[in-house]
């Protein structure tokens, strides 16, 4: 009851996948603050999740005269404060509200464009992708950066938070149907990644001494839990994933390439975390043509129902409608920003020295 | 608006990013190439580099009672500068053309270290009753990048160790040589170094061969070689006369303020 008016409570469902994927990210932020030396701060964790959860709930209210439990907006909180970190923000000081001007940027750019880009009425990109990539693009590597590819040398605790990741992936990635995505991913990547090691490409990194290259290369990005968690935590949001099972595939290796592309010009690990973040945000973008393309495939050339007045119209005439649609152009801008911030990292000066650590004070990554 | 404003600073173009959000990088300049500034240039050499600012020396000036100084400079780059003067007797007075206060106007107590700001052009007037020394410093952050004393490469001189930086607490990289010298004592020259900056850093010997971590550092006694100013750069130092190279095994950053060692390099000796 609020006053005399009486409004509903939504509270989550117990077979919700999102609460299953909340489980393991909790547990991993639970990891990230007492064993792995993660640089986020429980104060960033939960502003984060506080502030999302505040604007989901408000907008819900408003629209719908329900107060629902925000399972969407608690995830994109929790695993944007999962990933983006704010420069100078020491593990254990768990109470810094450092750079929390940046949790919250990203924050409000995931669900603002959650809820203005909607062509078709739906949300075309991941929200914490969005308001990640956002922030690490626009602010820059002076201020903020991403969860390292590395969490650690190979003992205990990389071994637990390995642990949940994969029993994690398994238990959300059943429920929500995509572990042949998150195969149709990880397969094409790793043997780009292997054939880039070979080829003599290296990166450097701030917690590594010299380039990091040959078999090193390739383990420290295919093995990285980093990795792990985007293909199986940020990949598999149902509402931005394409659809059917053969159009995951394809959306899965689509973003593999895609990734495996920008990284190839990168130098420096935070430009392979983004690149690989911006992979994501293309191939969200481009979940209309994949799904077009799988039914065009599925059909077959020459079909008889491809002409059959009940079928949508042809793939291009759909899209040529659509492109000049502002939710249209507003995704091509997103995604083109995506693409080029990304190759635009690999000539950055300032990112070099950050990552060789020789910046000092004026950036403590 | 937003999204196309979004699209130009993400991609850096026209340095939006930068200028909206500022540069880990300075714009490159010129290193320094002697612990005293008058000293003539023998390269130049453009970095980004930054160091732990440190004292640079400009001029050292000695006379009896009231005298000007000949005209030196303070740097474009100098953070500040300072005066430290000695005077046996009475007050000293130290004006500068252009200042309408005196920068010192002080009793004689022993040697005395006044701090300064702004430029200064030509020399200074000083007013003193006695003999007096004065030496004028100025503060700099850049990378001093020193040429390897003559006597490093001497016939009779020695190379007996050499080693690479690694990190340890902090950011550490770059080469250390050891040379023997004729008259049998040793010097030290760190080479393309860098090491994070800290203040009153320090180079010590470790009898440890390649020590990981603090704790492994401070298991066994380590002797202070030389302070560590500069912390950026190609750099020379003497070490102690009493130092028996053949007890210790690497050399360690140490930061004595915070108890930690920012990087060592194991000495690995030449046949």
């Amino acid at each position: 009851m609020l006053g005399r008016r009486s409004i509903p409570v939504v509270l989550p469902s117990r077979r919700d996948p999102r609460l299953k994927l909340s489980v393991v990210i909790i547990a991993l932020q639970v990891l990230g603050q007492t064993v792995l030396d993660f640089k986020v701060s429980i104060a960033q964790i939960l502003i984060t999740i506080g502030v999302c959860a505040l604007i989901d709930t408000s907008l819900t209210l408003k629209r719908q005269g329900v107060l629902a439990w925000p399972a969407s907006a608690l995830l994109t909180g929790n695993s944007i404060a999962f990933i983006l970190r704010a420069s100078g923000t020491d593990h254990g000081d768990w109470w810094s509200l450092n750079g929390i001007e940046y949790f919250v940027l990203a924050a409000l750019v995931s669900l603002v464009v959650k809820e203005l880009v909607r062509p078709g009425g739906h949300h075309r990109f991941n929200p914490s992708n969005i308001g990640i990539i956002w922030v690490l693009l626009v602010i820059g590597p002076v201020h903020v950066f991403p969860q390292y590819l590395w969490w650690g040398p190979a003992g205990p605790a990389v071994i637990a938070a390995l642990v949940v990741i994969v029993l994690g992936a398994v238990w959300v990635l059943r429920a929500v149907r995509m572990l042949g995505m998150a195969l149709a991913f990880l397969v094409p990547f790793t043997a780009l990644i292997g054939v880039f090691a070979a080829t003599g490409q290296s990166f450097v990194a701030i917690w590594q001494e010299g380039p990091i290259s040959g078999f090193d290369y390739w383990v420290k990005i295919c093995t990285s839990p980093e990795l792990l968690v985007f293909v199986c935590f940020m990949m598999s949001d149902p509402a931005t994933a394409a659809r059917t099972p053969v159009s995951r595939i394809i959306y899965g290796a689509a973003t593999a390439v895609v990734a495996a592309a920008l990284v190839f010009f990168q130098p420096t690990e935070f430009g392979i975390k983004v690149a690989i973040l911006s992979s994501l945000t293309l191939t969200c973008a481009l979940v209309p043509v994949i799904e077009a393309v799988t039914r065009r495939l599925q059909r077959g050339p020459g079909s008889p129902s491809e002409a059959s007045p009940a079928q949508p119209p042809p793939l291009r005439g759909r899209l040529g409608a659509g492109a000049l649609r502002p939710a249209s152009i507003a995704v091509v801008i997103i995604a083109l920003t995506a693409v080029v911030g990304t190759a635009a990292l690999a000539d950055n000066k300032d990112l070099y020295y950050i990552e060789r650590g020789l910046t000092g004070p004026v950036n403590a990554q | 608006m937003v999204l196309v404003a979004s699209l130009v600073v993400a991609t850096d173009l026209f340095g939006t990013r930068g200028a909206l959000f500022g540069s880990a990088t300075p714009e490159p300049r010129d290193a320094a190439f002697s612990r005293i500034d008058s000293a003539p240039a023998t390269q130049t050499e453009q970095t980004v580099l930054i160091s732990q600012p440190w004292w640079q020396t400009v001029r050292r000036f000695r006379g009896v009672g009231t005298q000007e100084t000949p005209a030196f400079g303070i740097g474009d780059e100098a953070i500040q500068w300072r005066v430290t003067w000695n005077c046996e007797r009475g007050r000293f007075l130290v004006r500068a053309s252009g200042r309408a206060e005196p920068l010192i106007d002080s009793s004689c107590a022993g040697e005395t270290t006044t701090e300064l700001s702004g430029t200064v052009e030509g020399g200074l007037q000083i007013e003193a009753d006695g003999p007096w020394s004065a030496q004028v410093e100025q503060q700099v952050d850049v990378p001093l990048v020193e040429p390897p004393l003559p006597v490093m490469t001497a016939p009779d001189t020695s190379e007996v160790a050499s080693g690479d930086f690694y990190r340890m607490d902090q950011v550490g990289q770059g080469r250390m040589t050891i040379y023997r010298l004729p008259d049998d004592r040793y010097a030290l020259r760190l080479s393309d170094f860098y090491v994070t900056p800290n203040v009153d850093l320090e180079i010590r010997l470790s009898p440890l061969r390649e020590p990981e971590t603090t704790r492994d550092y401070l298991s066994a006694p380590a002797k202070l070689a030389a302070p560590l100013p500069t912390t950026t750069g190609s750099m020379n130092f003497a070490l102690p006369e009493d130092v028996d190279l053949s007890r210790y095994r690497s050399v360690v950053i140490w930061c004595p303020i915070i108890d930690s060692a920012y990087a060592a390099a194991t000495l690995e000796r030449d046949q």
